[in-house]
Protein backbone atom coordinates (compact mmCIF):
# COMPACT_ATOMS: atom_id res chain seq x y z
CA UNK A 1 0.00 0.00 0.00
CA UNK A 2 1.40 3.41 -0.79
CA UNK A 3 0.74 6.45 1.71
CA UNK A 4 2.06 9.51 2.06
CA UNK A 5 1.66 9.20 6.27
CA UNK A 6 5.09 11.04 8.14
CA UNK A 7 7.17 8.49 9.96
CA UNK A 8 6.15 8.59 13.83
CA UNK A 9 8.38 9.46 16.90
CA UNK A 10 8.40 6.27 17.72
CA UNK A 11 9.72 5.25 13.70
CA UNK A 12 13.12 7.93 14.40
CA UNK A 13 13.47 6.41 17.84
CA UNK A 14 13.98 3.07 17.03
CA UNK A 15 16.57 4.56 14.30
CA UNK A 16 17.84 6.70 17.19
CA UNK A 17 18.21 3.91 19.68
CA UNK A 18 19.90 1.56 16.48
CA UNK A 19 22.81 3.84 15.85
CA UNK A 20 23.45 5.10 19.60
CA UNK A 21 27.00 5.74 20.11
CA UNK A 22 28.11 4.04 23.33
CA UNK A 23 28.63 6.74 26.17
CA UNK A 24 26.37 9.24 24.48
CA UNK A 25 23.60 11.14 27.12
CA UNK A 26 20.40 11.70 26.07
CA UNK A 27 18.23 14.71 27.06
CA UNK A 28 14.77 14.36 26.09
CA UNK A 29 12.07 17.03 26.13
CA UNK A 30 8.04 16.69 28.56
CA UNK A 31 5.67 14.47 27.72
CA UNK A 32 6.20 11.97 24.41
CA UNK A 33 9.70 12.78 24.12
CA UNK A 34 10.62 11.52 27.47
CA UNK A 35 7.68 8.80 27.68
CA UNK A 36 8.53 7.15 24.18
CA UNK A 37 12.07 6.99 25.11
CA UNK A 38 12.34 5.68 28.49
CA UNK A 39 10.66 2.45 26.99
CA UNK A 40 12.46 2.02 24.08
CA UNK A 41 16.03 2.84 25.78
CA UNK A 42 15.84 3.65 29.40
CA UNK A 43 19.13 4.18 30.74
CA UNK A 44 21.12 6.07 33.69
CA UNK A 45 22.71 8.56 30.80
CA UNK A 46 18.79 9.72 29.27
CA UNK A 47 18.00 13.13 31.44
CA UNK A 48 13.94 13.23 30.81
CA UNK A 49 12.30 16.34 31.37
CA UNK A 50 9.12 16.20 32.98
CA UNK A 51 7.87 19.39 32.29
CA UNK A 52 9.65 23.28 31.44
CA UNK A 53 8.78 23.46 28.32
CA UNK A 54 11.48 25.17 26.01
CA UNK A 55 13.82 24.36 27.71
CA UNK A 56 15.90 20.82 26.60
CA UNK A 57 17.86 22.93 24.16
CA UNK A 58 19.66 24.91 26.29
CA UNK A 59 20.18 22.50 29.37
CA UNK A 60 21.67 20.08 26.61
CA UNK A 61 24.08 22.74 25.51
CA UNK A 62 25.42 23.41 29.64
CA UNK A 63 25.77 19.66 29.24
CA UNK A 64 27.81 19.77 26.03
CA UNK A 65 30.20 22.01 27.18
CA UNK A 66 30.07 20.31 31.07
CA UNK A 67 31.29 17.26 29.04
CA UNK A 68 32.77 17.62 25.82
CA UNK A 69 34.46 14.20 25.54
CA UNK A 70 30.74 12.81 25.75
CA UNK A 71 27.50 13.00 22.67
CA UNK A 72 24.63 14.69 23.48
CA UNK A 73 22.13 14.17 21.52
CA UNK A 74 18.78 16.46 22.40
CA UNK A 75 15.38 15.42 21.30
CA UNK A 76 12.79 18.94 21.22
CA UNK A 77 9.96 19.94 19.65
CA UNK A 78 9.27 22.38 17.06
CA UNK A 79 6.42 23.79 19.96
CA UNK A 80 8.65 23.96 22.30
CA UNK A 81 11.49 25.14 20.36
CA UNK A 82 9.01 28.09 19.43
CA UNK A 83 9.08 28.92 22.91
CA UNK A 84 12.58 29.81 23.18
CA UNK A 85 14.05 30.54 19.62
CA UNK A 86 17.20 32.41 20.74
CA UNK A 87 18.22 29.30 22.39
CA UNK A 88 19.45 28.24 18.84
CA UNK A 89 21.25 31.33 18.82
CA UNK A 90 23.27 30.39 21.73
CA UNK A 91 24.06 26.90 20.40
CA UNK A 92 24.88 28.78 17.01
CA UNK A 93 27.37 30.74 18.84
CA UNK A 94 28.85 28.26 20.93
CA UNK A 95 29.08 25.70 18.73
CA UNK A 96 29.91 22.43 20.30
CA UNK A 97 30.51 19.28 18.13
CA UNK A 98 29.75 16.79 20.48
CA UNK A 99 25.91 18.28 20.53
CA UNK A 100 23.24 16.52 17.90
CA UNK A 101 19.79 17.95 17.85
CA UNK A 102 16.49 16.43 17.03
CA UNK A 103 13.63 18.27 16.08
CA UNK A 104 10.62 16.44 15.94
CA UNK A 105 8.24 18.71 14.05
CA UNK A 106 4.56 17.60 14.22
CA UNK A 107 3.28 20.71 13.95
CA UNK A 108 1.15 20.85 17.29
CA UNK A 109 1.67 21.39 21.04
CA UNK A 110 1.79 17.02 21.39
CA UNK A 111 2.62 17.45 24.87
CA UNK A 112 -0.21 19.35 25.98
CA UNK A 113 -2.51 17.63 23.63
CA UNK A 114 -2.01 18.57 20.60
CA UNK A 115 -3.30 22.51 20.11
CA UNK A 116 -2.23 24.12 17.20
CA UNK A 117 1.22 26.03 16.81
CA UNK A 118 1.46 29.68 15.81
CA UNK A 119 3.32 27.87 12.98
CA UNK A 120 3.60 25.04 11.93
CA UNK A 121 5.39 25.29 8.22
CA UNK A 122 8.33 27.25 9.17
CA UNK A 123 11.70 26.08 7.35
CA UNK A 124 13.23 24.37 11.31
CA UNK A 125 16.55 23.41 9.23
CA UNK A 126 16.91 26.88 7.69
CA UNK A 127 16.33 28.50 10.95
CA UNK A 128 19.12 26.89 12.78
CA UNK A 129 21.52 27.60 9.37
CA UNK A 130 20.22 31.26 10.36
CA UNK A 131 21.13 30.91 13.40
CA UNK A 132 24.36 30.06 13.11
CA UNK A 133 24.19 26.35 12.82
CA UNK A 134 25.76 25.25 9.84
CA UNK A 135 25.14 21.59 9.94
CA UNK A 136 20.64 21.69 9.71
CA UNK A 137 19.08 19.64 7.33
CA UNK A 138 15.43 18.40 7.25
CA UNK A 139 15.13 14.45 7.23
CA UNK A 140 11.97 11.88 6.29
CA UNK A 141 13.52 8.45 6.42
CA UNK A 142 14.45 6.75 9.86
CA UNK A 143 17.66 5.26 7.69
CA UNK A 144 18.53 8.82 7.28
CA UNK A 145 18.85 9.78 10.81
CA UNK A 146 20.52 6.46 11.92
CA UNK A 147 23.19 7.31 9.45
CA UNK A 148 23.52 10.96 10.88
CA UNK A 149 23.64 9.73 14.46
CA UNK A 150 26.83 6.76 13.31
CA UNK A 151 28.80 9.39 11.60
CA UNK A 152 28.21 12.46 14.44
CA UNK A 153 31.50 12.25 15.67
CA UNK A 154 33.31 13.28 12.61
CA UNK A 155 30.80 16.66 12.31
CA UNK A 156 31.99 19.64 12.96
CA UNK A 157 30.26 21.66 15.06
CA UNK A 158 26.53 20.90 15.73
CA UNK A 159 24.00 19.60 14.30
CA UNK A 160 20.58 19.91 13.86
CA UNK A 161 17.87 17.18 12.29
CA UNK A 162 14.53 18.36 11.59
CA UNK A 163 12.55 15.25 11.91
CA UNK A 164 8.81 15.45 10.25
CA UNK A 165 6.43 13.03 11.80
CA UNK A 166 2.76 12.51 12.69
CA UNK A 167 1.68 13.99 15.94
CA UNK A 168 1.83 11.39 18.91
CA UNK A 169 -1.13 13.14 21.31
CA UNK A 170 -1.85 9.55 23.20
CA UNK A 171 0.10 10.02 26.24
CA UNK A 172 2.86 6.55 26.63
CA UNK A 173 2.92 5.59 29.94
CA UNK A 174 6.39 5.70 31.56
CA UNK A 175 8.00 2.46 32.31
CA UNK A 176 9.94 4.20 35.26
CA UNK A 177 9.36 6.74 37.52
CA UNK A 178 9.72 9.83 36.57
CA UNK A 179 11.39 11.56 40.14
CA UNK A 180 13.22 14.68 38.84
CA UNK A 181 16.06 14.40 41.76
CA UNK A 182 16.21 10.70 41.20
CA UNK A 183 16.82 11.46 37.40
CA UNK A 184 19.38 14.04 38.10
CA UNK A 185 21.22 11.56 40.55
CA UNK A 186 21.06 8.60 38.55
CA UNK A 187 22.78 10.53 35.76
CA UNK A 188 24.82 12.44 37.50
CA UNK A 189 26.25 8.82 39.01
CA UNK A 190 26.42 7.03 35.56
CA UNK A 191 28.50 9.64 34.17
CA UNK A 192 30.70 10.25 37.88
CA UNK A 193 30.12 13.82 37.36
CA UNK A 194 32.38 15.10 40.33
CA UNK A 195 30.36 15.90 43.60
CA UNK A 196 30.19 18.62 46.20
CA UNK A 197 32.67 17.55 49.20
CA UNK A 198 31.18 20.00 52.37
CA UNK A 199 33.58 21.15 54.81
CA UNK A 200 32.10 22.04 58.37
CA UNK A 201 32.53 25.58 57.88
CA UNK A 202 32.20 26.42 53.83
CA UNK A 203 34.69 26.21 51.02
CA UNK A 204 33.42 22.78 50.18
CA UNK A 205 34.57 22.02 46.55
CA UNK A 206 33.45 19.48 43.66
CA UNK A 207 35.58 16.47 43.45
CA UNK A 208 35.43 13.25 40.90
CA UNK A 209 34.39 10.27 42.84
CA UNK B 1 35.48 29.11 59.25
CA UNK B 2 36.47 31.03 56.44
CA UNK B 3 38.64 34.20 57.24
CA UNK B 4 38.93 36.98 54.71
CA UNK B 5 42.56 38.73 53.91
CA UNK B 6 40.70 41.15 52.04
CA UNK B 7 41.34 44.77 52.54
CA UNK B 8 38.94 47.24 53.11
CA UNK B 9 39.72 49.25 50.20
CA UNK B 10 40.08 46.24 47.65
CA UNK B 11 38.46 46.39 44.13
CA UNK B 12 35.66 44.25 45.03
CA UNK B 13 34.76 43.15 41.44
CA UNK B 14 38.21 42.09 41.13
CA UNK B 15 37.41 39.91 44.62
CA UNK B 16 34.32 38.56 43.19
CA UNK B 17 36.34 37.34 40.27
CA UNK B 18 39.07 36.01 42.19
CA UNK B 19 36.74 33.95 44.67
CA UNK B 20 34.86 32.47 41.67
CA UNK B 21 38.09 31.23 40.41
CA UNK B 22 39.52 29.66 43.67
CA UNK B 23 36.21 27.77 44.32
CA UNK B 24 36.44 26.44 40.80
CA UNK B 25 33.69 27.67 38.86
CA UNK B 26 34.16 26.38 35.58
CA UNK B 27 31.51 28.13 33.95
CA UNK B 28 29.42 31.14 33.55
CA UNK B 29 26.27 31.78 32.12
CA UNK B 30 24.78 35.35 31.80
CA UNK B 31 22.98 37.67 30.34
CA UNK B 32 24.62 41.16 30.88
CA UNK B 33 23.62 44.34 31.97
CA UNK B 34 25.26 47.55 32.39
CA UNK B 35 27.03 46.75 35.65
CA UNK B 36 28.05 43.55 34.18
CA UNK B 37 29.21 44.14 31.02
CA UNK B 38 33.16 44.91 32.02
CA UNK B 39 33.18 41.78 34.68
CA UNK B 40 31.70 39.67 31.75
CA UNK B 41 35.23 40.76 29.29
CA UNK B 42 37.49 39.71 32.42
CA UNK B 43 35.73 36.28 33.12
CA UNK B 44 36.05 35.47 29.39
CA UNK B 45 39.40 35.80 29.09
CA UNK B 46 40.06 33.51 31.84
CA UNK B 47 41.20 30.41 30.71
CA UNK B 48 39.86 28.14 33.07
CA UNK B 49 36.42 29.74 32.98
CA UNK B 50 33.93 28.85 30.16
CA UNK B 51 31.62 32.04 29.15
CA UNK B 52 28.14 31.77 27.42
CA UNK B 53 26.47 34.51 26.46
CA UNK B 54 22.72 33.28 26.22
CA UNK B 55 19.67 35.42 24.93
CA UNK B 56 17.12 35.23 28.03
CA UNK B 57 17.78 34.76 31.61
CA UNK B 58 15.53 31.50 31.74
CA UNK B 59 17.43 29.93 28.94
CA UNK B 60 20.69 30.74 30.66
CA UNK B 61 19.30 28.72 33.66
CA UNK B 62 18.62 26.02 31.70
CA UNK B 63 21.84 26.31 30.31
CA UNK B 64 23.33 26.74 33.71
CA UNK B 65 22.07 23.53 35.23
CA UNK B 66 23.14 21.33 31.91
CA UNK B 67 26.25 23.04 33.28
CA UNK B 68 26.23 22.11 36.35
CA UNK B 69 24.55 18.37 35.62
CA UNK B 70 27.53 17.36 33.91
CA UNK B 71 29.74 17.95 37.01
CA UNK B 72 30.99 21.80 36.37
CA UNK B 73 30.55 24.33 38.96
CA UNK B 74 28.25 26.45 37.29
CA UNK B 75 27.46 30.66 37.82
CA UNK B 76 24.86 32.44 36.62
CA UNK B 77 25.14 36.35 36.42
CA UNK B 78 22.14 38.34 35.58
CA UNK B 79 20.02 41.56 36.43
CA UNK B 80 17.56 41.50 38.82
CA UNK B 81 14.92 41.74 36.08
CA UNK B 82 16.28 38.74 34.69
CA UNK B 83 15.01 36.72 37.51
CA UNK B 84 11.98 37.45 37.49
CA UNK B 85 11.06 36.28 33.91
CA UNK B 86 12.75 33.02 34.54
CA UNK B 87 9.89 32.08 36.76
CA UNK B 88 8.99 28.98 35.36
CA UNK B 89 12.25 27.41 34.35
CA UNK B 90 12.96 28.14 38.11
CA UNK B 91 10.24 26.52 40.15
CA UNK B 92 9.95 23.66 37.22
CA UNK B 93 13.31 23.13 36.36
CA UNK B 94 16.27 24.40 38.70
CA UNK B 95 14.36 24.06 42.12
CA UNK B 96 12.50 20.72 41.07
CA UNK B 97 15.34 19.11 40.21
CA UNK B 98 17.54 20.94 42.83
CA UNK B 99 20.21 21.75 40.72
CA UNK B 100 22.77 23.65 42.95
CA UNK B 101 23.49 27.07 41.16
CA UNK B 102 25.25 30.42 42.19
CA UNK B 103 23.21 33.58 40.92
CA UNK B 104 25.18 37.02 41.53
CA UNK B 105 22.11 39.15 40.71
CA UNK B 106 23.00 42.96 39.90
CA UNK B 107 20.41 44.72 42.17
CA UNK B 108 19.20 47.34 39.94
CA UNK B 109 15.93 49.98 41.29
CA UNK B 110 17.17 50.42 44.84
CA UNK B 111 17.76 54.06 46.30
CA UNK B 112 21.43 53.68 45.77
CA UNK B 113 20.44 52.97 41.37
CA UNK B 114 20.52 56.54 39.85
CA UNK B 115 18.41 54.71 36.23
CA UNK B 116 14.94 55.30 37.34
CA UNK B 117 13.27 53.08 34.98
CA UNK B 118 14.71 50.12 37.05
CA UNK B 119 13.07 51.15 40.08
CA UNK B 120 9.57 49.17 39.74
CA UNK B 121 11.81 46.02 39.29
CA UNK B 122 13.63 46.73 41.96
CA UNK B 123 10.60 46.93 43.91
CA UNK B 124 9.44 43.64 42.97
CA UNK B 125 12.41 41.85 43.63
CA UNK B 126 12.69 40.46 46.69
CA UNK B 127 8.60 40.06 46.93
CA UNK B 128 8.85 37.97 43.96
CA UNK B 129 11.94 36.24 45.60
CA UNK B 130 10.07 34.66 48.30
CA UNK B 131 7.07 34.09 45.94
CA UNK B 132 8.91 31.38 44.36
CA UNK B 133 10.67 30.07 47.14
CA UNK B 134 14.44 31.18 46.03
CA UNK B 135 17.00 31.55 48.51
CA UNK B 136 18.51 35.06 48.71
CA UNK B 137 20.76 37.60 50.70
CA UNK B 138 21.42 40.91 49.60
CA UNK B 139 25.56 41.84 49.89
CA UNK B 140 26.60 43.70 53.01
CA UNK B 141 28.70 46.76 51.50
CA UNK B 142 30.72 47.31 54.84
CA UNK B 143 31.76 43.78 55.07
CA UNK B 144 34.91 41.63 52.59
CA UNK B 145 33.03 40.42 49.63
CA UNK B 146 34.79 37.51 48.69
CA UNK B 147 33.26 35.73 51.71
CA UNK B 148 29.53 36.82 50.81
CA UNK B 149 30.45 34.87 47.53
CA UNK B 150 31.67 32.00 49.00
CA UNK B 151 28.99 31.65 51.65
CA UNK B 152 26.23 32.09 48.57
CA UNK B 153 28.02 29.09 47.12
CA UNK B 154 28.06 27.41 49.91
CA UNK B 155 24.51 27.44 50.27
CA UNK B 156 23.48 26.35 46.91
CA UNK B 157 25.43 23.43 47.62
CA UNK B 158 24.50 22.49 50.64
CA UNK B 159 20.83 23.24 50.06
CA UNK B 160 21.07 21.54 46.59
CA UNK B 161 18.79 24.73 45.66
CA UNK B 162 19.81 27.98 43.45
CA UNK B 163 20.72 31.32 45.43
CA UNK B 164 21.04 34.33 44.35
CA UNK B 165 23.23 36.90 45.82
CA UNK B 166 21.86 40.48 45.09
CA UNK B 167 24.59 42.69 44.59
CA UNK B 168 25.14 46.60 44.15
CA UNK B 169 27.29 48.26 41.95
CA UNK B 170 30.26 48.90 43.92
CA UNK B 171 30.23 45.19 44.35
CA UNK B 172 30.20 43.71 40.47
CA UNK B 173 30.16 46.88 38.20
CA UNK B 174 34.01 46.47 37.23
Amino acid sequence: MVTNARPTRADHYRALAGSLPSRALVVTSLGNASYLWASLHHAPENFYFEDAMGLTLPLALGLAIAQPDRPVVAVEGDGALLMHMGALVTIGAMNPSNLTILLIQNGVHAASGGQALTNATLDLAQLARASGIKHAENLNAPSALATRIAAAEKRDGVGVMVLATEPDVEVVRPPVPFDPVATKHRFMAAIEAPRYVPTLFGGGMLERP
Amino acid sequence: MTTSTEAPEAHRPSVVLDTLKRLGFGTVVSVPDSWLGEILIRIDQEPGMTLVRATHEEEALAIACGSRLGGVRTALLVQNAGVLSMGAGMVSLAQRYQFPLLMLVSYRGTPDDPVFYHVPKGRATEPVFRGIGLAHACTDRYRPIGPQIEHAATYAEEASCPFALLMGREDIQW
